[in-house]
């Protein structure tokens, strides 16, 4: 009653008052009073409804509180819904908007934001508010939708300390603040700059040398020049880049096992040594493969959807983490391209942008025709679909293999064809008619099990006895009525292991048969297999399976599913009556090469997949012995419950179909025997022809032989090719559908690769695939893409974007501190041709680049964060930089470009907590740059981790940057800094005297001249530590010890020792830390 | 409505004295470990972006304002626990031979589980292929132990004797059935790598109370096993870097280049130290930058955890007595028994957060031999770790919280003969206990059906623990947030209800 009384009462209130504005507090009054003028919708008020109003009011359909949306304002000024003859919003009139006394009333029931909410709006946030209603409640569109237009180029006073129009931007904000921009930098200073920016590296004393005696008007853009054509500009590009497509060396969950994805970090670094256009650099990445006439460059590029994190859990759901990768990828093209957390939108529309649940899936379908395992092989076979990148070597090998086999081939084509004539002899001969003196063929059998009389033996070997057993230990045997006396009924859990038999490689023809009994009951299971469990080594071996839908499945695979050959029949398999199965293969690696018999029959089958390229063999880690063929069931897989089994056979050669008909008791050689040589068919001439060159002709058999051995040869070449995970399209694209609240089980509507609307509608004459979805990222009326990667570049510079937060370009992001020059970039960059070394230029070409970072206390309070740039950047050297810093510095670092991750020094026992032990490598190569340091994502490199390097688990585009005590002991205690200390020390002890030793050091570590006071202070220490040590030479120890390097034993280890101990000193302070 | 925390609110004496006493209401405490660890330009009025050269007091509150306020408004009300110690048995110890006693299973051996019971709950790919799912007793005896007459289980006799102290949760779920999502969903709140874990959001939250030692510091006992650990389960996520869990090893260099180098004491690095700051405050002179001065402060904090560190890891002066309570292990360093004597000793300091990792449950097969040897190796200490902080006044407000990932099935995976058996994952059930800190004692919550398959009373979800956990911490568990890519961030997600029955 009460609140029914208070709402009419503000009603009335509200409705009385009509043209005068009601009263306000005293507190809003006053920010109001201080209130631009006109305030702007994106600017001034949209942050305001985005944070504390679109969560409730918003785009997120299902959130939509009351049927009021505040981001559009065709339904802010429409009636509400629920309260009849109330507007949200009534531009101009405080009174007519709900809104208004909704966000100054003070009873818990109305007031908005609610309590619930825990969200409050500030004083200012409402008088921005209500001055916007007043003022007529205009809405904009939100400014990084619409695409960027080139801007004017503002006019400014101090036009003299122009160097492009960059600063024009820059000066023009600079002058309306009433800022001064601050002088040019010291030289020694923005060489230092502009190296690290550049190339990730110091400058040497040399090049600070030759740069501070060049005093041409060009000296600096020369060294720019240089810089950008350093290879190791390449790798600094590279650095970040590998933050935003989190690359690393390890799968990321449980057990975090290495893998090697180096020759995508080989790929970036090369592409940006290159200067590939931006454009082009997101089509190869994204769609490298479905471009036209993709090379192995631009397959390699694609890497960067298979960078994600994988599951080698034993125990893990395989849709669950399938699903999850293909969110990865969704994720990441938000965070890295648009710079919008799309990922929001997994679980329900995204509350504060315009992306619906709808438009998140429909994204992800682009990313989800991938043949991938969700639980990958826990025998560290590099996940499917791979890349092979052989060595020139072993592509030569192989061809060389390749071009054997098909003369082999072609010769036993010959060879088969010359034999007719010894196979007319035999026919005339009417050898044929000795076939009937078995039921069965004879040639080529291994194994026959009937499991009568000779229970588990085999009948061909009776040394060789098959057991029924689980991974935990034998069961016993149940026999039942079988197909002809006793069967084997199988449990579903316990499979019939074959002894030793049928122990084939993907270059082995053979034959298997079997007499099964399907339950009706039964629904899905495995009928045999060689293999050691189903996908926890992803059915490396081969199988024949039920599937769900009760057809047949033969897969041969190395790691399914994509280096595999897969073939699904058409019907279902009967039940309820005894059948005959059958497999035969004739050792080619390809899906035609095997066909499965149905009751003598070949089933219809359709290939999914064709292209196994490596043995379908155990490494020895995995399996001291191949594992045989076994039947009925296997581990950690669905069995043949319930079933029976009845008269195996195995045969090492490829049986003919009238054979296979012999075996399933179809066919009978009686027939064929009983007649002349001239009476045969010509199919039943086929036949025994078939039949001829399978098994009796000589030449054909050895030929057979030789084409084997070629094959093996060829296998065991292949073995150890290198691979690489790369994107891979299924002929068919999978069907996507929304997954309510982001559960991988929980399917809602079917929907189709798509772009969300309301950012940038995708344009009909693209393909709808990762390609079309390249090109429609850099589509010149993007609005997005070209802001976002500038932005990034700049922030890499700069150490802030000039949108601060540079993965959210959303409602939710801070705007631009200069909008005109973020257009102005954006669209000179794309009209450049996406030059992204021509930008980097231009950027550290302008005025506002080369400023001194130094300023006084006035204008830091003006502009405490240097969002106005009225100072040059300074920032604290990244990770990488501060080990690399270190290691150049002492001469230490090895420069070469590109390869395999290493393994420096690092602490023992760091990786245990992952039941891993890390080795580190033994030679020279711990003095690699840092990107090339290995990343195990379950474990940070203690160095790099404690220096807010990432963990390279998800994308990331922007690092943390923070100043801990830990950081301090690593600079002062981790071996690698005093190795790089100790080496400088002995550098230094070489020097005539220690003041030159000392302004050396300085200089390799600072890239600065150190003062006069500077170079007093570190001699007195450096004579304080000289007679410390001689008077303790056990002080020294760990000073000379540390590291791989070995001193000169010539030199005075105190004097070294105190060196060593200055070098550490100086490399610990601000001027080597610290970026100015 | 909804305001079911405006009660405590209130600017009480009580809460100011409290306040004044912790210093809450200095930021820079707040960013411990520790002195302005944050980068010092947000300190300094960051993003005033819109704040027109003119309009003075009217400004856009930036995101590094928005969570300055909301550090202000902590603690949010009067805190019974100080710090929290976490026992956490990685591998998903089982329910049915430690706490959760089920008679009723004896008589079942061997039976095919029946599909109504388990209701299509999803299942490992470990057993969910399995052709049938054998129920399996628990081979160890229970008996009732303390006043209030609780079920404990033979493998626990140390722990038997202070379950007057526990409150046994036996109705824990979660959401996840394998270990890597389900530690993580423990740790921090989701499943997938990325967001702070419980002890960052308490060292952002509530800071430190010691200046010398990390406010959140993890021990990992060397036994290792089974299923592996990752640094981010101790992660700070999107938190700033400082929050994150400093692992405690044992060893001479318990934190990552604590030592310094061979031979070069404290008074060596001390007067290094001293010239390096001269060395700084040299170069800064031309510079004036606030982050030198903050830099330097960072060195002198290095300094002293160079000596507090060593002193804290260094048990050698605990009497015999405290040992013998301990166990045998407790001499061993780097054994969990050892950890929670080290526990003891860091929570005396008043560390926020300690978590001891302890591997190893993870029973697919031979379970009853495995657990046996777990409970061996964690019982007495366990139970050595709950007497020692009563004895010392500590119990009170320290909040001692056991448990793993999830539980086990009561059926057998794999093989089940009459005196071995494993079993599986099973998230829908499982036990935990809570010590301390306004946590009742010697009471039991929650309970399951007869094959401690299904909650049949009071669910306490993993969001409920760690709304719980935060409550006793005085912290609102859906006011304490961070915001990241635009959204505001929470601990327990947009779920978590305080388990208020348990609470004394």
């Amino acid at each position: 009653m009460v609140k029914y009384l208070k709402i009419t009462f503000l009603f009335w209130l509200s409705t009385t008052m009509l043209a005068c504005d009601p009263a306000l507090s005293p507190e809003v009054e006053a920010v109001l009073a201080t209130l631009p003028s006109e305030l702007d919708y994106n600017v001034h008020v949209k942050p305001i409804l985005s944070d504390k109003c679109f969560a409730c009011h918003g785009p997120d359909m299902k959130k939509q509180k009351a049927g009021l949306r505040l981001d559009l304002a065709e339904v802010a000024y429409a009636g509400l819904k629920e309260s009849k003859g109330k507007v949200a919003i009534d531009p101009g009139s405080l009174s007519g908007s709900e809104v208004f006394h909704r966000i100054t009333s003070t009873d818990p029931e109305v007031v908005m934001p609610t309590p619930e909410s825990h969200l409050t709006l500030t004083d200012y946030e409402k008088a921005v508010l209500i001055k916007w209603i007043k003022d007529g409640a205009k809405y904009k569109p939100h400014w990084a939708f619409v695409k960027p237009e080139m801007p004017k180029i503002p006019d400014v006073e101090k036009e003299d300390w122009v160097k492009n129009p960059i600063d024009n931007f820059i000066l023009r904000q600079l002058e309306e603040k009433k800022l001064a921009p601050a002088a040019q930098a010291d030289k020694e200073t923005l060489l230092r700059r502009v190296t690290f920016d550049l190339t990730g590296l110091p400058p040497t004393i040399a090049e600070i040398d030759a740069f501070l005696n060049d005093k041409s008007p060009t000296a600096y853009e020369k060294v720019v020049d240089q810089l950008l054509k350093s290879p190791h500009y390449g790798e600094r590009m590279a650095t970040d880049w590998l933050d935003l497509a989190r690359f690393a060396d390890s799968h990321g969950y449980t057990v975090d096992r290495l893998r090697d994805m180096s020759p995508y970090r080989d790929w970036v670094i090369k592409a940006f040594n290159q200067n590939q256009p931006y454009d082009q650099f997101v089509h190869w990445q994204l769609a490298g493969d479905l471009m036209p006439k993709p090379t192995k460059e631009m397959l390699i590029a694609t890497a960067f959807n298979r960078n994600h994190q994988q599951n080698m859990e034993g125990g893990i759901i395989e849709e669950e983490f399938q699903t999850e990768y293909v969110i990865d990828r969704t994720n990441t093209l938000g965070d890295a391209f648009l710079g919008l957390s799309v990922g929001c939108a997994k679980c329900h529309d995204h509350k504060y942008d315009p992306i619906s649940q709808k438009n998140y899936y429909q994204l992800y379908s682009f990313f989800n025709n991938v043949r991938e395992a969700g639980q990958i092989s826990w025998d560290d076979a590099m996940p499917t679909p791979t890349l092979m990148l052989p060595t020139t070597v072993q592509e030569k090998v192989i061809q060389f293999i390749n071009n054997n086999l098909t003369q082999e081939l072609n010769k036993q084509t010959t060879i088969q064809k010359n034999g007719e004539a010894d196979f007319d002899k035999w026919l005339q001969g009417q050898q044929y008619k000795l076939l009937v003196a078995t039921a069965y063929p004879q040639e080529g059998l291994l194994a026959k099990f009937n499991f009568d009389k000779s229970g588990l033996k085999n009948e061909v070997n009776p040394q060789e006895v098959a057991f029924t057993t689980t991974q935990d230990g034998k069961e016993p045997e149940v026999f039942e009525v079988g197909k002809t006396g006793r069967g084997l009924k199988i449990n579903g859990d316990a499979w019939l292991q074959l002894d030793k038999i049928g122990v084939f490689r993907k270059s082995d023809p053979f034959t298997v048969g079997v007499w099964v009994h399907v339950p009706h009951e039964f629904k899905e299971g495995v009928i045999f297999h060689r293999s050691i469990a189903e996908r926890l080594y992803n059915f490396r071996g081969f199988h024949l399976l039920v599937r769900k839908d009760g057809t047949l499945e033969a897969t041969m695979a190395h790691t399914a599913p994509s280096n595999a050959f897969t073939k699904v029949s058409k019907i279902k398999i009967p039940k309820g009556n005894w059948i005959h199965l059958a497999m035969t293969y004739d050792g080619s690696s390809k899906a035609a090469g095997m066909a499965i018999y149905l009751d003598g029959k070949p089933l219809e089958m359709n290939t999914e997949i064709d292209q196994l390229t490596k043995d379908i063999f155990f490494g020895q880690r995995v399996a001291k012995e191949q594992p045989p063929l076994q039947f009925g069931a296997w581990w950690r897989g669905f069995g043949l419950k319930d079933g029976l089994i009845d008269d195996i056979m195995v045969y090492n050669r490829r049986l003919s179909a009238f054979e296979v008909g012999l075996l399933a008791e179809k066919n009978s050689w009686e027939t064929i025997a009983s007649k002349s040589p001239v009476t045969l068919t010509l199919s039943e001439k086929q036949t025994l022809r078939n039949y001829y060159f399978g098994a009796e002709h000589l030449a054909s058999r050895q030929q057979a032989q030789i084409i084997k051995a070629l094959r093996n040869t060829l296998a065991d070449s292949t073995e150890n090719i290198r691979e690489l995970m790369v994107m891979q399209e299924m002929p068919k694209p999978k069907q996507a559908y929304i997954l309510e609240r982001g559960n991988y089980d929980a399917l809602g509507g079917k929907v189709f690769p798509n772009t969300p609307e309301r950012i940038f509608a995708f344009p009909e004459n693209l393909p709808k695939n990762r390609y079309g979805l390249a090109q429609w990222l850099t589509h010149p009326d993007h609005p997005l893409t070209s802001r976002v990667v500038v932005n990034r570049l700049w922030q890499n510079l700069f150490g802030a974007g000039l949108v601060k937060t540079a993965e959210d370009f959303g409602n939710q992001g801070e705007m631009p501190s200069h909008p005109e020059l973020l257009d102005y970039l954006a669209t000179t960059f794309v009209k450049s041709g996406w030059d992204v070394k021509k930008l980097m230029k231009t950027m550290v070409m302008t005025a506002t680049y080369q400023q001194d970072s130094r300023t006084s206390k006035e204008k830091m309070a003006l502009d405490a964060e240097n969002r106005w740039l009225s100072r040059g950047p300074a920032n604290r050297l990244t990770a990488e930089m501060i080990r690399d810093n270190a290691l150049a510095a002492s001469g230490l670092l090895l420069k070469n470009i590109g390869g395999k991750s290493v393994k420096p020094y690092q602490p023992e026992g760091l990786w245990a907590i992952n039941n891993t032990t890390y080795k580190p490598d033994s030679s020279e190569v711990v003095y690699r740059r840092s990107l090339y340091v290995v990343i195990k994502r379950s474990v940070p490199h203690p160095t790099l981790g404690t220096f807010d390097g990432v963990s390279r688990s998800f994308c990331v585009i922007r690092r943390q940057k923070t100043n801990t005590p830990l950081q301090a002991l690593v600079t002062l205690n981790d071996p690698a800094f005093l190795e790089v200390s100790k080496v400088l020390g002995e550098q230094m002890s070489k020097e005539t005297d220690s003041k030159t030793a000392i302004i050396k050091t300085y200089r390799k570590l600072t890239g600065k001249t150190p003062t006069a006071k500077e170079v007093a202070l570190l001699m007195n220490f450096q004579s304080r530590e000289l007679e410390k040590f001689k008077q303790n030479p056990q002080k020294t120890k760990g000073w000379l010890s540390a590291g791989y390097y070995q001193i000169d034993k010539t030199l005075n280890p105190g004097l070294l020792a105190s060196n060593a101990v200055v070098a550490n000193m100086i490399l610990n302070s601000d001027a080597a830390l610290t970026k100015r | 409505m909804g305001h079911h925390h405006e009660d405590f609110r209130l600017n009480t004496p009580d809460l100011r004295e409290l306040n004044k006493k912790l210093d809450r209401r200095h930021f820079l405490t707040k960013t411990s470990l520790g002195l302005g660890s944050l980068a010092l330009g947000s300190l300094l009025g960051a993003g005033k972006l819109l704040a027109d050269t003119g309009a003075k007091p009217a400004v856009a509150l930036s995101d590094e304002d928005l969570q300055r306020q909301i550090l202000d408004s902590l603690p949010h009300f009067a805190p019974k626990a100080k710090r929290v110690v976490y026992l956490f048995m990685s591998g998903g110890p089982s329910q049915f031979e430690t706490y959760d006693y089920k008679p009723k299973l004896a008589d079942m051996f061997g039976q095919d589980l029946p599909a109504s019971v388990r209701g299509g709950q999803r299942l490992t790919a470990m057993s969910a292929n399995q052709s049938i799912f054998p129920i399996v007793p628990s081979i160890y005896k229970f008996d009732k132990h303390g006043q209030s007459q609780t079920w404990v289980s033979e493998l626990l006799p140390y722990t038997a004797q202070v379950i007057d102290e526990l409150c046994i949760v036996k109705s824990l779920c979660t959401d996840h059935i394998n270990h890597d999502p389900a530690i993580t969903f423990f740790q921090t709140g989701h499943q997938l790598p990325g967001r702070p874990s419980i002890g960052s959001w308490l060292s952002y939250g509530l800071g430190s109370d010691n200046q010398n030692l990390p406010s959140f510091i993890v021990l990992v006992s060397k036994t290792g096993g089974d299923q592996p650990l990752y640094a981010r389960l101790w992660g700070n996520g999107f938190l700033p870097t400082q929050h994150q869990g400093v692992q405690f090893r044992s060893g001479k260099d318990p934190v990552l280049y604590l030592n310094n180098p061979e031979g070069y004491d404290g008074h060596d690095r001390k007067e290094m130290l001293d010239y390096l700051s001269k060395l700084n405050k040299m170069q800064n002179e031309a510079i004036g930058d606030p982050e030198v001065e903050a830099r330097i402060a960072q060195y002198e904090m290095a300094f002293r955890m160079q000596t507090s560190v060593p002193e804290v890891m260094d048990t050698s002066d605990e009497p015999d007595s405290i040992f013998d309570m301990y166990g045998p292990d407790s001499r061993d360093t780097g054994s969990f028994g050892a950890n929670c004597l080290l526990a003891r000793k860091l929570l005396e300091k008043d560390v926020k957060f300690v978590q001891l990792y302890h591997q190893g449950w993870d029973h697919h097969g031979g379970l009853p031999n495995g657990i046996k040897g777990q409970c061996k190796r964690t019982d007495q200490p366990t139970a050595a770790l709950i007497k020692d902080l009563k004895q010392r006044g500590l119990l009170d407000d320290t909040l001692v919280i056991w448990g793993g990932e999830f539980g086990r099935t009561v059926y057998s995976q794999g093989k089940l003969t009459a005196d071995n058996y494993g079993r599986d994952h099973h998230p829908r059930c499982f036990t935990m206990w809570m010590a301390g800190a306004g946590i009742k004692k010697g009471f039991s919550y929650g309970e399951t059906d007869d094959f401690s398959y299904n909650i049949t009373q009071n669910p306490v979800h993993v969001h409920d623990l760690h709304a719980t956990l935060m409550q006793q911490l005085g912290i609102n568990h859906e006011e304490l947030t961070f915001k990241f890519q635009g959204r505001r961030y929470r601990l327990t997600d947009v779920h978590g209800k305080v388990v208020r029955d348990i609470l004394a």
